[in-house]
Order: structure tokens, then C-alpha cells, then sequence
């Protein structure tokens, strides 16, 4: 009797385990389509070579990240213009939360076959979504896609596919622009000329210093967690970061990624950054509107949030270009971007749907909210006056006005690391801060750390 | 004498005088033969049972048993975590674990974890129990303020603790006062003190919510023992340990096997006072800290390898789960 109970019980586990080996590793997916995008069937005309074809209709899902709370009437009134624009058109309107498993739970819907048909996503997602074959090919699929774009934001929006290849998944929406933030009293108590800010990193990084001695352990330059740093600063010197392919770390092969390291620890070590900030995922704000940190964060949204929330400090801080360095100008940084699901049911109105909402009226609509402080992409919407023309002189306005400036001519050279791979660089550099190892010793095994991880990414 | 036998005359209000019993309704709906007179025939059909049971077993095999076999197999294989083509590789993701540096020093951690947190878990709550169990006048109060903690989002907690134990913190600062540091403790940037302060975060966390499940076990230990002990002169230290103790057992063994499960899935308590990196270096990491990294991360992830790390992390759970019973039982004995 035990052993029929025995074999039973066996058989039940092998039926169980067949199951899940069917439903867990072949990737499934639904749909009437005759091609296939990640591990969903879809119809032909969203993949491979060829414009994408085919009637503006019928219902579509749009979703953004953590935007319907503030701006729920701004894009009520664009999906209402666009539906009204295409009759026969429905637009559902959902919005993720946006928290840290955002591009975790979003993978989970790519393999599940239910990715929204346009979807906001941040770098790393779109690489992700890119790799595995689950967003459209804007560029190939709408050959005038990059028409509006400024070209420096359209380069950024190139992601590589599983063969490596380089293709647009994305259409560039909004970014927040890239500035230096300070506390003019603190720069001029350390012997720094608030109005000439560095032309380089390592520039910058000396002014860090003299913040540090004159700090003495009462104020600092700025955070510790090189997590703040890691890739823009490489990206701003010109340090290559990942081969060609993406497949191979190869940041280790530039010395000034080891001088870069080095700087760090003897700031560290020279007080120039709270000890407690190391691993800290707290950034500058709140530091700083304590007057306790000289440097702010890099972006002009910052700049109004120091003017709301601490008034005294803002009337201490002034705004300036960010180290130009090897770049030679400023960076686009990585913006928000709007794709558009090749699992979509019903492409050609997701697509246009994506265009739609980037477009340069649009944009300069969403971009002019007073609720936010945020650029757009579009030459056009960098052209109007709102953003060419400010005429105030306070920290705020300036700030405005500098990105705006920079934007039309910004160059890009964004890594688009992920998450893992970022993580292990600053592991290491941790190290190094610590006095835990060379910066030398920290390089060469941050470098293969990363290596490992990308190789078994394959 | 005669004694005359009468039938007996069904009382108004028993079962004899219920019109329509349920058990004849819910037999008119079952299929199959009708049921013997006293209808328990019916209740000894092999499935109905299974029948009542299926949906929670279906649940428990969708949610359940189909995900850990769907990871065990993952685990021979080099699947991404985006799906698509997965090959068999054998035991390589485990021969790969042995020889991997960061996967030991998470499992130390864990470990770590589990022998310090578990042991404080199991004692701290009883004793915190044992003094909010009397009824004194505003007792109220401060059992409500040892639950609060439980309440609290693990991110608020997180970010509280990060304020506490800053370097120009509520304790350093304190300390300091005291004149009994000269310089601030790095709680937040030595790897040691990060992993500690992490545990003291996960032992006030949890206080109050066991504090609450000896307070039931409490309620059931006899008065009297209690009072024919301190008759017979024992203190309170030997009330406790011989009358106490004893009489929480079932509890102290559910409260330790609970928190060792828990020790050895602590992820927010590491990644709020260490941040993404896992304490400088990585040097915090436990299993399921170096589970998101390996095996979750979209782009580079293995999840492969990354489910040959859980199923590692569910082996040594119930290792350490039988092991813990397997003491209890002889101590028992």
C-alpha cells in the first residue's frame, strides 16, 4: 500500500514537473499573429524590415510612470485631442506607481504578453525590453521618426537588439537637464570662485578639495556614494565604458578611470564627503538645504526645490555649466522615453499614439506645466521662446536658461549600464574609498566583475 | 411489578423533531447511490473530501509547488530572466556556486543573520511579554507603543534608523555628549556595524508582533502554578525559567522556526542602511540580496544561476528548520 502511495506521489511530481518545464521555459505567449516578438506571437507587420502599415483605429493602453496623480488633466486633454483627431480611436490611460521594481515588474508583463501598447520606460528598461525583442523599431517602422528630435536626444534613444545591433526602440520625450549647483558662501569660504566654475572634472574635484580643508568635518563638497558618479562622469571625460558591442567591460583600459578612483579616496579621506555617505542612497538635497553640503544635485528641478523648501539657502545658491571636459559640450543625459510594444495588437495606433504625444506641440505643452521643470526633445519645443527667453536673473531662471541653451547643441555619449553591472563598479570603488584596496587593484576588479555579469548575459 | 415499555416520544427542539435534517437536502443534490439510513455512508465516499479540499489544493499547486518545481528546473538551465531559448546546463550554476567568492560571503551573512537574530527573537518578545502581561493601570499604553513598530512600513523604518545612526545621528550624538566616544561610530559605513545595526533594526521590527503571540501563550499557563510556586518561596527569576519557559514552549519552538525563516530572507533591512551596493563593497549582501543581483538583474541576470542560489537558500532553510526541531525534540526528551 505504501508503495502504490510512493509511486503516486512520484508520478503526481513528474506530471508537475513536466508542466512547469512546458510553462516555465518556453516562453508561451497568445495572439493570431504569424511572427513572434520576445516570446509573444505577433503579427508580422511589427517586426522585421518594412514601414508599418495599416489603419489608426481602435482601442490602445498607454502607460506612464507615477504621472496621473499631478498631471491627470494635461494628458486627458492630449488622449481626448488624439481620439478626437482619429475617430474610431480609444486610448486606456494606466500609471505605474514607479518604484525601484518598476523595470522588474514591467519585464514580468513583457513575457506575459501584456505589455502596454506605448509605454514610458527609462534606459534601463529599454535596454532590457530592447534586447529581448518586445519593443517596435520606431526608426525602421516610421523612417521619419527622427525628424523632430533634436539629433543628440535621438542618438540616445539607440538600444541594441540580441544580435547587438543598434536600433530606435524609443522616442525621446523629456529630460531634466544637467547643471552645477552651489553654495556661493561655502565656495568663497573655501577660496573658490563661484563665478568660474571648472572646465573639468578633475578641475572640479580640486575645488572639492578645498572645500574639504576648509570644511574641516562642519560642511562638505558633496556625497560619497560614487553611485552619483558612475558612468556620467566617465561619460563626461570620455572614458569608454563598454565595448563596442556592449558585451565587455573595457573602462579599465583608460588610466584616467584609475585616476578617477584615486581622486575619490583621497577625497573621501580628506573629509571632502560625509564618512556615512558612502553607501548612502540619499543624493545632496537635503544636505545641502541644511547648508551642510556646498555641491547640489545636477539638475534644475533641485534648484526650484531649494527655493521652495529652504529659502535662506537659496538666496546662497548661484548655478553654473557643468565641466564641459572631453565631451567639449554639454551632455543630453538620458531622458524619458515613450516606446511602443511590438507585442501591440494594434500597432499602427500605438505608434501613432507615441508620435502624437512627442510631438513638438505637445511636448512644449507638457514641457511649459508649471508643475514641473523638465526640457523637451524636440528642436522646435527647444525654439520656443518660453525656454530661449528667460529673463530673470534668479538661480531658478538661470538654471532654465543655461540647460535650454545647451540642450540644441548637447552631445550625447551615455552609457546605458545595468543596474547589476553599475552596482559592482561601485562596489569597488567603495573599496578603493575605503583605503580597502588601490585604486589600481579596484579598477582591474571592478572591471571583472563586470565582466562576469555581462558574459553570462551573453 | 410491571414495567411497561413505552416508544419513546421525540422531544420538541432535538435533532428527531427538525423538520427536513440538512444532511437528506444535501443528498437529494449529490449524485450517486442514496446513502444508508443514517446517511453516513454518504460522508465516507473516498473524494468528497478531495472535492472540498480541490481549491485550495489547486492554489496551493498553482502558487505554490508550480513555482519552486519551475525553479529547481530553471536552476539547470542558463534561462534569462526575459525568457526566450533556455539550454540544460547540467550542474554548472551549482559547481559555479561552490567556487564563487560573493555567493559565501552572503550565505555567511545570512547565516550570520539567522544564529544572532533568531535566539534575541525567541527571548527578547517573552520577556517584553512577561512585563506587559499584568494588568496595571495605562499597561495599554505601552503594549500599543511596542506593537507600533510592527505597523510601520519597513521603508520608514529604514529611513528612521539611517537618521538614528548617522554619524552626526541621534546616538552618536548622544554618545558623544556622554563623553563616552570621541568620534562618531560608523554605523553606516563599516560593513560589521551596517550588518548588526540591520539585525537591531529587524529585532525592534518584530518585537512587538511576537511580544503579541506570547502574550496568548501567556494567557494559557495556570495561575496556580504560579502562585503555589511563590507559596513554596520561588522568586520571579525561578518562576520564569521553571513555570514560564515551559509553559511557552510551543510557542518559543513557532517563534524561532518564523524568525530563522526570516533571518534568512532579510533584503529591505540591508538594502535601506546599505543602499543598492549592499553595505560598501557588497559586503552585506545576504542570499536573497545576491539572488536580485544575479539572477533579476533584466539586462545581465542569470536566472538560471540565480535559481541554483535559491534553491541553496531553500536548502538551508529547512536544514536549519529540521535542525532546530531535532534539538527541541531531544530537549523534550
Amino acid at each position: 500500500m505504501r508503495a502504490k502511495r510512493l509511486t503516486g506521489s512520484l508520478a503526481c511530481l513528474v506530471v508537475l514537473t513536466l508542466t512547469a518545464a512546458g510553462c516555465g521555459l518556453s516562453g508561451g505567449g497568445s495572439g493570431d499573429g504569424d511572427a513572434s516578438a520576445g516570446g509573444c506571437k505577433v503579427d508580422q507587420g511589427n517586426v522585421g524590415t518594412g514601414k508599418l502599415s495599416g489603419e489608426v483605429k481602435g482601442k490602445i493602453t498607454f502607460q506612464t510612470t507615477n504621472l496621473k496623480k499631478d498631471f491627470g488633466t494635461f494628458f486627458n486633454s492630449v488622449i481626448a485631442d488624439f481620439e478626437k483627431a482619429h475617430p474610431g480611436t480609444e486610448v486606456k490611460w494606466i500609471d505605474d506607481p514607479g518604484d525601484n521594481t518598476f523595470t522588474t515588474r514591467t519585464v514580468a508583463d513583457a513575457q506575459a504578453c501584456t505589455l502596454a501598447d506605448v509605454i514610458n520606460v527609462n534606459a534601463p528598461t529599454a535596454t532590457a525590453l530592447t534586447k529581448a525583442g518586445y519593443l517596435l523599431d520606431v526608426g525602421t517602422k516610421d523612417p521619419d521618426a527622427a525628424k523632430p528630435f533634436v539629433p543628440a536626444f535621438w542618438k540616445t534613444a539607440v538600444f541594441k537588439d540580441a544580435g547587438g545591433k543598434a536600433i530606435h526602440t524609443a522616442l525621446p520625450w523629456y529630460t531634466g537637464g544637467v547643471i552645477l549647483t552651489y553654495n556661493k558662501d561655502l565656495l568663497k569660504k573655501a577660496g573658490v570662485d563661484p563665478a568660474k566654475p571648472p572646465t573639468t572634472l578633475f578641475g572640479l574635484f580640486a575645488d572639492f578639495e578645498k572645500v574639504a580643508k576648509a570644511g574641516d568635518g562642519k560642511f562638505y563638497a558633496t556625497m560619497a556614494n560614487p553611485i552619483w558618479r558612475i558612468p556620467s562622469d566617465f561619460d563626461q571625460m570620455g572614458i569608454k565604458t563598454l565595448s563596442d558591442d556592449g558585451k565587455s567591460a573595457v573602462f579599465a583600459d583608460d588610466p584616467r578611470t584609475t585616476q578617477w578612483v584615486a581622486w575619490m579616496a583621497k577625497l573621501y579621506k580628506a573629509g571632502a564627503m560625509p564618512k556615512d555617505s558612502l553607501s548612502s542612497s540619499n543624493d545632496p538635497s537635503t544636505l545641502y538645504s541644511q547648508g551642510k553640503v556646498a555641491y547640489g544635485s545636477t539638475n534644475p528641478s533641485f534648484v526650484r526645490f531649494v527655493k521652495q523648501n529652504s529659502p535662506s539657502i537659496y538666496d546662497r545658491t548661484a548655478v553654473g555649466q557643468q565641466p564641459y571636459d572631453a565631451l567639449g559640450r554639454a551632455s543630453a543625459g538620458a531622458p524619458q522615453y515613450i516606446s511602443v510594444a511590438a507585442t501591440s495588437k494594434n500597432a499602427p495606433t500605438a505608434l501613432s499614439f507615441a508620435e502624437f504625444l512627442t510631438n513638438a506641440e505637445n511636448q512644449t505643452a507638457w514641457c511649459k506645466d508649471p508643475a514641473v521643470v523638465i526640457f523637451p526633445t524636440t528642436t522646435e519645443s527647444l525654439n520656443d521662446p518660453f525656454f530661449q527667453k528667460v529673463t530673470g536673473t534668479d538661480p531658478f531662471s538661470q538654471a532654465r536658461k543655461l540647460v535650454a541653451d545647451q540642450l540644441k547643441t548637447a552631445s550625447t555619449n551615455q552609457t546605458s549600464l545595468s543596474p547589476a553591472v553599475q552596482n559592482a563598479m561601485v562596489a569597488q570603488v567603495q573599496l578603493a574609498m575605503q583605503g580597502k584596496k588601490s585604486p589600481a587593484q579596484a579598477v582591474k576588479d571592478a572591471q571583472e566583475k563586470a565582466n562576469e555579469l555581462l558574459k553570462q548575459a551573453g | 411489578m410491571t414495567v411497561q415499555i413505552t416508544k419513546p416520544v421525540p422531544v420538541p427542539g432535538t435533532e428527531a423533531s427538525v423538520p427536513g435534517p440538512a444532511p437528506s437536502r444535501l443528498r437529494a443534490l449529490l449524485p450517486g447511490p442514496s446513502a444508508g439510513a443514517n446517511g453516513a455512508a454518504m460522508y465516507r465516499r473516498w473524494w468528497l473530501p478531495w472535492l472540498w479540499t480541490a481549491p485550495a489544493i489547486v492554489c496551493a499547486v498553482v502558487f505554490g509547488v508550480f513555482p519552486f518545481l519551475n525553479t529547481v528546473l530553471l536552476s539547470f538551465t542558463n534561462a534569462k530572466p526575459l525568457g526566450g531559448a533556455a539550454s540544460f546546463v547540467g550542474l554548472d550554476n551549482y559547481t559555479r556556486m561552490l567556487d564563487d567568492s560573493d555567493f559565501w560571503l552572503a550565505t555567511r551573512n545570512s547565516i550570520l543573520y539567522a544564529v544572532i537574530v533568531v535566539p534575541l527573537m525567541v527571548l527578547l518578545p517573552l520577556m517584553l511579554a512577561v512585563l506587559v502581561e499584568k494588568n496595571l493601570p495605562g499597561i495599554g499604553f505601552f503594549r500599543s507603543a511596542f506593537y507600533t513598530p510592527v505597523l510601520a512600513s519597513s521603508v520608514v523604518v529604514g529611513l528612521s534608523w539611517q537618521w538614528l545612526l548617522a554619524d552626526d545621528g541621534l546616538v552618536n550624538t548622544w554618545l558623544e555628549k556622554a563623553h563616552l566616544i570621541r568620534s562618531a561610530i560608523p554605523f553606516l559605513s563599516d560593513s560589521w556595524l551596517i550588518l548588526l545595526s540591520a539585525m537591531g533594526l529587524t529585532l525592534w521590527k518584530g518585537l512587538g508582533w511576537y511580544m503579541v503571540f506570547y502574550l496568548a501563550a501567556l494567557g494559557n499557563v495556570p495561575k496556580e502554578l504560579h502562585e503555589a510556586a511563590q507559596m513554596d518561596g520561588a522568586g520571579a527569576v525561578r518562576r520564569f525559567w521553571h513555570i514560564t519557559i515551559p509553559g511557552v514552549r510551543q510557542a518559543m519552538m513557532l517563534v524561532g522556526t518564523l524568525t530563522g525563516i526570516g533571518s534568512l530572507r532579510v533584503f529591505t533591512e540591508i538594502y535601506m542602511l546599505g543602499s543598492s551596493t549592499g553595505g560598501p563593497g557588497g559586503a552585506d549582501r545576504t542570499l536573497p540580496f545576491y539572488i536580485r543581483d544575479v539572477g533579476l538583474d533584466p539586462i545581465t541576470g542569470n536566472a538560471g544561476y540565480g535559481s541554483a542560489v535559491s534553491v541553496a537558500l531553500f536548502l538551508l532553510t529547512l536544514g536549519l528548520t529540521l535542525l532546530a526541531q531535532r534539538l527541541t525534540k531531544e530537549d523534550e526528551s
